[in-house]
């Protein structure tokens, strides 16, 4: 079950923050993406030396917390999306799919000639698209 | 079913069917809204540096954008954090998605380190549009300048980027030059990596 998907803009600044269930606190969400922002950092300046080239997209699982998993993935402008998930069995292969129309969704929503870069993402079409990628990766993981 | 159907032949050019489309754009529909662009901006600035420099802005968001979109495109993609690395994918990769071809050439700035060039014989924004004498050194490849600045700083490479008429013996056009320069930062952080 995805918790929440968020994208946060090369400065560190909230592009789009979207959370998926009504139980838990949306703040308590937010500070999770937060701190996965330092991971993310940490990984991108210490490159393990058994790690693939040296400039993947796909971070892997940043950290996992009480009940949560991190996922995060880097685009080649720093924007960073982060995904935080309950699943506790959730394949790779998967959430790389996830990223990659995520990534697709985002880039469409920034082509937009009304877009500001660097202002919240304020289009409703991709906030539909990217429910209908959510409610899909829970479907196909289940099966 | 089987039918001893003709194939259709289409008389009127209204009966065809919509293609899908292909990735291209008809040179004489982009050559005639930069025309409308340039002079929407002529009517609203005072002075050439303005004009220029509003071509550039337009650029500019251009380029950020295509920055995101090639790198999405292409799959299993590195990000550039060295500047040959950088120069060549603007060079060829952007080159080729906005114009159809690669660059003429690209090359390095004798007196100055953090200058470099990309000169190309004949720019496509450029082709229709004769400067009238009174404009001085206007170029509209400003467009271009702006759009490789965008793409630079989305990057990672914050630099100052213009547009220059060189004149080439053996050429009746000038060739068009776009001179790319560096920010401080850029250079240290590249002399660093080493």
């Amino acid at each position: 079950m995805i918790v929440c998907v968020a994208v946060v803009g090369h400065q560190n600044n909230p592009l789009y923050i979207q959370s998926f269930t009504d139980a838990d606190d949306a703040l308590k969400l937010h500070h999770i993406v937060h701190c996965s922002l330092d991971v993310v950092d940490e990984r991108v300046n210490n490159p393990k030396k058994s790690g693939p080239t040296l400039n993947e997209t796909f971070l892997g699982l940043l950290y996992p917390t009480e009940n949560y998993k991190v996922y995060g993935y880097l685009t080649n402008t720093k924007v960073k999306f982060i995904l935080v998930t309950t699943d506790l069995d959730v394949r790779d292969a998967d959430v790389r799919n996830f990223f990659r129309r995520f990534h697709a969704a985002y880039v469409d929503a920034v082509s937009n000639p009304f877009h500001v870069p660097g202002k919240k993402i304020t289009s409703r079409t991709f906030a539909d698209r990217v429910s209908t990628i959510v409610k899909s990766f829970g479907l196909s993981s289940a099966a | 079913m089987i039918g001893a159907g003709k194939i259709k032949q289409y008389s009127n050019i209204l009966e065809k069917p919509l293609s899908k489309g292909k990735q291209e754009v008809s040179l004489s529909a982009f050559a005639f809204l930069f025309s409308e662009l340039v002079q929407y901006n002529q009517t609203q600035v005072d002075n050439i540096s303005e004009l220029e420099r509003r071509l550039e802005d337009a650029g500019y968001a251009v380029g950020a954008r295509v920055l995101e979109l090639l790198c999405h495109r292409d799959k299993g993609n590195r990000r550039e954090t060295r500047l040959l690395g950088i120069l060549s994918f603007v060079h060829s990769t952007v080159w080729k998605v906005l114009f159809g071809k690669v660059a003429d050439s690209l090359e390095k700035g004798t007196e100055h380190e953090d200058e470099y060039m990309i000169s190309e014989k004949d720019l496509l924004v450029n082709k229709f549009i004769s400067v009238p004498k009174d404009m001085g050194t206007f170029n509209c490849g400003a467009f271009v300048a702006g759009i490789v600045r965008g793409v630079l700083d989305g990057a990672g490479f914050p630099a100052v980027v213009t547009a220059h008429f060189v004149p080439m013996e053996g050429l009746q056009r000038p060739r068009t030059t776009i001179l790319i320069k560096f920010a401080e930062e850029v250079l240290q952080r590249e002399a660093r990596l080493g």
